[in-house]
């Protein structure tokens, strides 16, 4: 069995590395099972592609597989090649099962949160001053028109969060204003939730289009009370 | 499997630790509010009159958190129902949903409504108001009002475009007592007109909306809540569950067939060719 040492090695370096180094290295994530089942068939393509570049590797490639399968002169190995034969059937019957019996639980929601705003919304700096009377301003706008669901603390608590979902954001959360630009924001509240677009799930969202509602100079406070009362600031490029 | 996650407690602090934050995280799961209604498959006829009957038990029942109407004007502050228990039923034709929920005073404008989407478009669940990159669908609308006694069939896809079907298909009765509201919602699970009418194929997950009015008046004789100024519900999940079905047994053990016959063949034609 010694050909097969090093191409089973490999390919357990290989799948130790995808799920285990790879996802710590800063800015990557976890992969998908299914990604690392490709990589790992891929790594298996290549390796019989390179074992059956010359005759000789490929008869030292496959003969310890076809000994093995038949059973011949394997020794202590027998009892392994019966559990590899029960097992692979049962492992087929297992991942179509899997695949094929109707599922009960209800579909699963890949809801993007904050998803990419439309072109004319990305880079546009707050018009209205960052001074104390506009921050205080800002935060009256705020009670009366955001808190309800967001929250007197911000904390996307309010008294009408309760029956929506998506709930309402959470500004006190560091993964939300704090990592948007003002910009974002603009469109966010000016548009609603309507105005997400397909990965946002529009239909779902209970923010109100409050272009209809609120004038540009109104919307530009609230950001600046948003993020004071919230103790954020906003992502900048700078 | 007790016995191992013994082993390890005794072994390490951080091991208990981590253990307990598990287990921590199940019971929160299991604390969560429900995302689906399930109608119980039952043999007919549907207790659509009667909201004791037993059947109702054989129905697990889901919760939903209720909200004050405040996406669009007119808006309300707060609203009388903050949950709403429901169960359903069906029994391969016809499905029957039971709104339960507190309401201190019975009143002639109390009202409760299901909404759920139509074909195949998303809709918003606010009257399928249109979003802006997102072409949506139409909504239907089954309404029920206490003086009405009576449930009414409706579709709207905006606001402003609600309005009652030219053709009736639902049925709705309500039972007031000891401060709670029990009412049921009937329909056949398909009908002729799919273009309006939300359409029911057993084990399919659809979306389902709720809307509750409390018809008490204020000191003027005004009435608190009316139209838009409802208690209001996000989408959740519906299901007709389907009569069991076993197929994925029957295709798992075909693919092990197959995949005994391939090994099979596979290792005779191998001796074969040693043997050669």
């Amino acid at each position: 069995m010694g050909t097969l040492t090093k191409p089973i090695i490999l390919l357990v370096v290989i799948y130790l590395l995808l799920k285990f180094v790879v996802p710590n290295i800063p800015g990557s994530a976890p992969l998908p099972s299914s990604l690392i089942f490709l990589y790992l068939m891929l790594t298996i393509a290549g390796i019989v592609i390179f074992y059956t570049m010359s005759g000789e590797s490929k008869d030292a490639f496959w003969g310890p597989i076809q000994r093995f399968l038949t059973g011949e002169n394997i020794g202590a190995l027998q009892t392994a090649r019966y559990a590899v034969l029960i097992l692979f059937p049962l492992l087929v019957g297992w991942q179509t099962y899997g695949s094929t019996a109707v599922s009960d639980a209800p579909p699963a929601e890949n809801r993007t949160i904050h998803p990419a705003p439309p072109g004319e919304y990305t880079g546009l700096s707050n018009p209205v001053a960052k001074t104390p009377e506009n921050i205080m301003q800002g935060k009256g706008f705020y009670a009366a028109f955001c808190s309800p669901c967001h929250g007197g603390n911000f904390d996307g608590k309010g008294p009408a969060a309760r029956g929506f979902n998506p709930p309402p954001a959470n500004f006190s959360d560091p993964t939300t204003i704090a990592m948007l630009q003002e910009s974002y924001l603009f469109w966010r509240i000016k548009k609603g939730g309507v105005g997400l677009p397909i990965e946002g799930m529009p239909w779902k969202s209970a923010m109100p289009r409050w272009e209809v509602e609120l004038p540009d100079e109104w919307i530009w406070k609230i950001i600046l009370g948003e993020y004071d009362g919230a103790h954020q600031s906003p992502r900048t490029w700078e | 499997m007790t016995r191992v996650m013994h082993r390890h407690m005794k072994h390490s602090a951080i091991a208990a630790a981590a253990v307990a934050v598990l287990l921590a995280g199940t019971a929160n799961g299991l604390a969560q509010e429900s995302v689906a209604v399930r109608a119980t498959m039952t043999k007919g006829p549907l207790p659509v009159d009667d909201p004791n009957a037993a059947a109702w038990n054989s129905a697990p029942q889901a919760q939903f958190p209720m909200s004050p109407q405040v996406h669009w004007q007119n808006r309300i502050q707060e609203a009388t129902v903050k949950d709403l228990k429901v169960r359903a039923l069906n029994d391969g034709q016809n499905v029957a949903v039971l709104l339960e929920y507190a309401d201190p005073t019975e009143d002639p404008a109390d009202a409760a409504a299901l909404e759920f989407m139509v074909g195949d478009k998303k809709a918003h669940f606010a009257h399928g108001q249109p979003m802006a990159q997102v072409e949506g669908g139409p909504v239907n609308i089954w309404f029920w009002r206490n003086k009405d006694g009576k449930g009414v069939d409706m579709s709207a896809k905006g606001f402003g475009t609600l309005k009652t079907q030219s053709h009736q298909d639902v049925t709705a009765k309500g039972a007031y007592a000891n401060g709670t509201w029990k009412v049921i919602f009937s329909r056949a699970m398909t009908t002729e007109h799919p273009a309006e009418d939300m359409q029911l194929k057993p084990g399919e997950f659809i979306n389902i909306a709720f809307a509750v009015w409390d018809g008490r008046k204020d000191g003027a004789g005004d009435l608190v809540e009316k139209g838009s100024q409802k208690a209001v519900s996000s989408w959740w999940y519906f299901r007709a569950e389907a009569p069991p079905d076993y197929s994925g047994y029957i295709y798992a053990a075909l693919a092990m067939g197959l995949a005994l016959a391939f090994q099979f063949v596979l290792i005779r034609k191998l001796k074969k060719g040693q043997s050669a």
